[in-house]
């Protein structure tokens, strides 16, 4: 790695501070499971990086009635293995259980995973099928986005070069709710997803009352299959329906062809894991 | 670039250090400690060979920056032993003939010890999901798992103890 | 030779005996060449070519001179020893006008820490006119295609020879005429038109398998220092300290004699590091700065940069009557050398044409030059790439004729005696024996009624496939020394690099072979300065040759210790045996000397008693093949094209296992990097560009503990008439058979032949839905 200076703020007010007077070339550190491999491949080149493993707001983990606070840079393994998260919001804990292996998860953060904005981030899909929010923090205070609007492109997201995310708020599904995250790698641990889908649904009176897919992988950011969405919503949910869903999904998808996969056998994985996870996810809903 | 000081707690012993801000915990550990015992094998932390625990939790070393590691309390593979007796998990590698070239061990033993920690009597899909994060090309995992869930109750005793 | 024997049993050969350092080992307390940091020591960076093809038009080094913990700063221009044509990747130390792979290292800095070396490549800036690359081989061998050697680059195949002690005839093989094939080779024997026109089944396929690294955990590294006598000492992470030696000193026109290569604690090899890679240039830095010099590869230099095994194409034709008689069988073979010259040619055409009775055969082979880099072995060269083609080729020939496979096997398989296709006859060898066992195990047997029992699971389908293998095993002269100390232990040096743990067994060979515990013997590897000249820690032949050395050199020590202790005691020869460190006369056990007694004799002041050193310093002639089956159990899911594997066996004939323990280590291991290459690993390069598209652990990938079940593994012993106590190599035959195993269980679970690896799981569920 090149050489930088690293600050080490105690607060968030710290941190914006530093964040406002910054030079060019400013990078936030939580994790670093994204960050430094990238510093070391010549990627980045900062000049100063901002460690945030001092500041107590980012590493919060709260659960209520009305739903779940998770501060940015909360570990996935916290996220993987807490039971609030595990009962209430079980595609949260997959997808977190996914990422990299014990070793990295013990360091990666929600926050970095989606701020770091790869298409193929996995704790991405299951936030934005509970409807999350992005709450950002700046010089004029705080700011909430919804996370399906949370990613612009390829690694770029909404936050401005004086912002830090500092906590992703996910409503409480309600009732008769299930959800669950499932992605395609070549192998089981240590891997990035080819193909991942999170299905989140509701049901009421026997039918679909909300039904919420996001996709990894196969755009320049995390999406909605919107279309599969509506086909569900009213509908009692049989396995020819979410059949019809997962082919609508496959068909909106516009996945690119690379070293990991093949656009062809994308299309064909969206379609697969939105059944699986639809299925997976109303078992949970009925439960 | 001025050094910092770091504070920290590394097996046992509080520490007090000078590092490189760019410098990481694996860089800090083996250049300014002589704790070579952690390798770096790919440093973008896709191998487990730089395991240490932070706080009890196996992570990848080549991933945090040293200063990270301020206040925290570090366990290397240096720390496993206890004053010249082997951990039984050491002891059991060795005698279930586990080395090859020895490249990955430290780090394996980490995750593996991590793992006890957790979990006292894992079955064998725990005890390899818990070094799944750990590339071997050696030996092929086979005796590792052998070796952990032999060492496994003796590691348990050891920490009632 | 014969083997010894003793009148009783020592603890000595056949034992599962961990190996000693191991304690060293568990705790983090051995040293590697990145754990080594004399004072003063800089730290090397290369800066490495962008682009596949290119022309150097200028390089502006002056602002990294300039740059404030910047000790040097290297071109080749400060070389002047380097050939324009480098004959081999190790004098490609820095490129002088032209660059051959994204890569290629152009310039060197050393410098006071890694992270200054690394901002003053920054600081460099190199003028390139990029040229039109040749990336795919068969593109490459075209007329037209851009040249990669300069004219008349001559094909090396000297690593060949060591590893597998094969040759083919001096018609068969020789550089072709066509551009940037290097080698060409064709073995014949009778008609094959005929034989084709003759059978009633003919099956042609085309077999790929990507380049691939040998996976060692610990990156290349070596520390270089020079003393004021101009002698130049490397530690070194190598697989063979004399081979280290010589290329070095063939790079940089010294003589051998005044460099003494230590060979570190070596983190995996597996021909990875047989050839010098970063030696040369880090000792130039040395040199030219006057400090301790360290170099470590980072990952992404081993992947982009490193030695990886060739690419491999193999079309394969087969003719067969329908009653399962072998008719002809034609193949070409494409190796894929990347810049420099450096496969085993030979390797791929025996195991084609000779695994099986082939009545009629013509197989052609060319090694071919791509802008890539270049290549090394990788535990047994040729062999897993080859194999995958002839198992699975036979696999389907046996399905098409609903013959069982095993059974079909069986009848065509080679014996001692039967001729190879360079018309050497096969030496003793245990094929049969090993693909018995298979054909016998339970998991086997029990195949059909286990892929049945699956039920209606779903999208889940099981399978069951096998595949037989092996290596000829290397060949290389070496030698030993045996002395007995004034205590009644014994010392035994070699120049044997310890990577496997093969120390161990050669401590339990001198103690079988002397007639002491094994716990009385220690066995030190010596640097290039202190050791009897070794061969290279590969081939499969450490045991089989310095074991051979050591078994000698112990067997002449115990010669030499009777003799004294017959002139002691004043007894004959013929009477006297050793037992429990002690000489004895036989059936006289109050008449006796110590070992201790003798060793002390002979350092005696004024003693005419001769210290006893056994030495050895043997050649060898005759191959050791050894043979390998593996058989798989797996569950595919039909949709995603995940391949489980639920089962493996490994069957091995090792001749004698002299450390079980250790054998078993290697078949697991060897069976692992052998589902590697069946199922995950692949270098995947740009075919515009050159780049490699996947440099690092994420995207190159190796399989995890999670991704794996226990590895069985069945042990026979078909003694080696040559071996050591009859004992044959052990590392490579692993490597072999499992991704035809895997291919052929896959066949077995979903009708899907997959000729091309790895068998993602992206090429499953493409094959499935293909079929529908």
């Amino acid at each position: 790695m090149r050489r930088f200076e690293l600050a080490l703020p105690e607060s968030l007010d710290d941190c914006l501070r530093l964040l406002a007077e910054r030079g060019p070339e400013t990078k936030l550190l939580a994790g670093g499971t994204d960050l430094l491999p990238q510093m070391k491949n010549g990627v980045l080149m900062p000049k100063r990086v901002i460690d945030l493993s001092g500041v107590a707001r980012v590493k919060i983990l709260e659960s209520d009635a009305k739903g779940l606070r998770i501060g940015a840079a909360v570990p996935a393994r916290q996220l993987e293995q807490d039971p609030r998260v595990r009962a209430g919001y079980v595609s949260v804990a997959e997808s977190a259980a996914l990422v990299g292996s014990v070793q990295v998860r013990n360091l990666a953060t929600v926050g970095g995973n989606l701020c770091n904005a790869a298409p193929s981030a996995d704790m991405a899909p299951p936030l934005v099928a509970l409807e999350a929010q992005a709450v950002i923090a700046g010089p004029h205070g705080e700011r909430r986005v919804a996370l399906s609007d949370f990613f612009t492109g390829v690694r770029t997201t909404v936050l401005g070069p004086d912002e830090l995310l500092v906590e992703i708020v996910a409503p409480a599904p309600g009732p008769h709710s299930g959800g669950s995250y499932i992605r395609h790698t070549p192998r089981r641990e240590l891997d990035i997803a080819v193909v991942g889908v999170a299905s989140q649904v509701t049901l009421a009176n026997g039918v679909c009352a909300k039904a919420r897919i996001a996709l990894a992988a196969v755009a320049p950011t995390p999406v909605r299959a919107t279309t599969a969405e509506a086909a569900l919503e009213g509908r009692p949910l049989t396995p020819e329906l979410i059949e019809r869903a997962a082919e609508l999904a496959a068909q909106g998808a516009k996945p690119i062809s690379d070293q990991r996969g093949s656009e062809d056998f994308r299309r064909h994985l969206v379609r697969i894991l939105t059944r699986r996870t639809l299925t997976a996810a109303l078992a949970r809903a009925g439960a | 670039m001025a050094k910092q000081v770091l504070r920290s707690t590394i097996n046992g012993e509080p520490v007090e250090v000078l590092v490189q801000p760019y410098e990481t915990l694996l860089d800090a550990l083996r250049e300014e400690l002589s704790l070579t015992g952690p390798k770096e094998g790919c440093g973008t932390g896709d191998c487990g060979a730089c395991t240490v625990h932070v706080d009890g939790k196996p992570v990848a070393s080549c991933l945090m920056l040293a200063m990270q590691a301020r206040g925290r309390s570090i366990s290397t593979i240096e720390g496993l032993s206890n004053n010249g007796t082997l951990h039984p998990l050491q002891d059991a590698f060795v005698r279930h003939g586990v080395p090859q070239c020895g490249f990955c061990i430290p780090g394996v033993l980490m995750a593996a010890a991590a793992l006890l920690a957790e979990n006292p009597s894992p079955t064998e899909e725990e005890i390899r999901y818990g070094i799944a994060g750990n590339l071997c090309r050696c030996t092929g995992y086979t005796t590792m798992i052998a070796a952990i869930a032999e060492a496994a109750p003796a590691t348990a005793a050891l920490r009632r103890a | 030779m014969s083997t010894m024997k003793t009148t009783r049993d020592v603890k000595g050969v056949g034992l599962s005996i961990p190996r000693p350092d191991g304690p060293e080992k568990v705790t983090g307390r051995v040293q590697y060449v990145a754990d080594i940091k004399p004072r003063g020591m800089l730290h090397a960076k290369l800066l490495r070519s962008p682009h596949a093809h290119a022309r150097i038009l200028r390089i502006d080094t002056s602002r990294a001179k300039a740059f404030p913990g910047v000790r040097a700063v290297i071109t080749a221009a400060d070389i002047p020893q380097l050939k324009k044509k480098a004959p081999t990747r190790a004098h490609a130390v820095l490129a002088i006008d032209r660059v051959v792979f994204v890569g290629q290292p152009v310039v060197a800095v050393a410098a006071d820490e890694l992270a200054i070396a690394e901002e003053a490549l920054d600081l460099i800036a190199v003028e390139y006119q990029v040229l039109a690359a040749a990336v795919d081989p068969v593109a490459s061998m075209q007329p037209g295609a851009p040249p990669v050697a300069e004219a008349g680059t001559e094909a090396d195949t000297s690593e060949a020879l060591a590893h597998s002690a094969v040759a083919l005839a001096k018609s068969d093989t020789g550089p072709s005429k066509a551009v940037n094939i290097s080698q060409q080779a064709r073995v014949q024997r009778g008609d094959v038109a005929k034989g084709f026109a003759e059978s009633d089944v003919v099956i042609e396929n085309t077999y790929h398998v990507p380049m691939v690294h040998q996976g060692y955990l610990e990156p290349h590294a070596v520390l270089a220092e020079w003393d004021t006598n101009g002698v130049l000492t490397l530690w070194a992470s190598t697989q063979g300290s004399f081979n280290t030696r010589s290329e070095v000193a063939d790079v940089l026109e010294i003589p051998e004699n005044t460099i003494r290569v230590i060979p570190v604690e070596c983190g995996g090899g597996f021909g990875g590091k047989i050839r010098a890679l970063c030696e040369p240039i880090t000792a130039v830095l040395a040199r030219v700065t006057k400090r301790p010099v360290r170099y470590v590869m980072t990952r992404r230099e081993e992947l982009e940069a490193g030695m990886p095994a060739p690419q491999v194409i193999i079309r394969l034709k087969t003719g067969v009557k329908k009653d399962g008689t072998l008719m002809a069988l034609e193949a070409d073979t494409i190796l894929d050398s990347g810049a420099f010259s450096g496969t085993v040619l030979a390797v791929s055409a025996v195991f084609l044409g000779s695994m099986y009775k082939w009545p009629s055969f013509d197989i052609r082979g060319s090694e071919v030059l791509t802008h890539k880099p270049s290549v090394a072995a990788y535990r047994a060269p040729g062999a897993p790439q080859t194999i995958f083609a002839i198992e699975s080729q036979m696999e389907q020939i046996a399905r098409t004729l609903g013959l069982d496979p095993v059974a079909f096997r069986q009848r065509h398989l080679i014996s001692e005696g039967d001729p190879m296709v360079n018309n050497q006859p096969w030496q003793s060898n245990g094929a049969t024996e090993v693909l018995k066992r298979i054909a016998e195990h339970p998991l086997w047997k029990g195949r059909a009624e286990w892929v049945k029992s699956n039920g209606a699971n779903g999208s889940k389908r099981r399978g069951v496939g096998m595949a037989i293998g092996g290596w000829l095993g290397g060949l290389q002269p070496t030698g030993a020394t045996v002395r007995l100390n004034p205590d009644g232990s014994v010392s035994v040096l070699t120049g044997q690099v310890d990577i496997a743990g093969t120390n161990i067994a050669l401590a339990q060979i001198a103690a079988s072979a002397y007639g002491i515990d094994v716990d009385k013997i220690r066995i030190t590897t010596g640097d290039t300065d202190t050791a009897p000249m070794t061969g290279l820690s590969a081939g499969s032949k450490t045991i089989y040759t310095v074991g051979s050395a050591v078994l000698e050199a112990a067997q002449d020590a115990r010669r030499q210790t009777l003799e004294i202790a017959a002139a002691e005691m004043e007894a004959s020869v013929h009477d006297l045996e050793i037992e429990d460190g002690r000489v004895v006369v036989r059936g006289v056990p109050d008449r006796s000397i110590t070992l201790a007694q003798i060793g002390k004799k002979g350092n005696l002041y004024m003693s005419k008693v001769q210290p006893v050193l056994g030495v050895s310093r043997p050649a060898f002639t005759k191959q050791a093949p050894a043979f390998a089956a593996q058989l798989a159990r797996i569950e595919v899911d039909t949709e995603t094209g995940e391949v489980t594997v639920r089962d493996f066996v490994v069957v091995q004939d090792v001749g004698r296992a002299i450390n079980p323990l250790g054998v078993e280590g290697q078949m697991q291991g060897g069976s692992v990097q052998s589902l590697g290459m069946a199922l995950t690993e692949g270098l995947l390069f740009d075919p515009a560009s050159g780049r490699l598209t996947n440099p690092s652990l994420l995207d190159y990938r190796k399989l995890t503990a999670a991704d794996l079940p226990n590895i069985e593994t069945i042990i026979v012993e078909v003694p080696s008439p040559a071996g050591p106590f009859g004992a044959r190599g052990v590392g490579e035959p692993p490597i072999v058979p499992a991704p035809a195993a895997i291919a052929n269980a896959v066949q077995d679970a979903t009708g899907v032949r997959i000729t091309e690896l790895p068998i993602s799981p992206e090429r499953v569920a493409l094959g499935v839905l293909a079929q529908k």
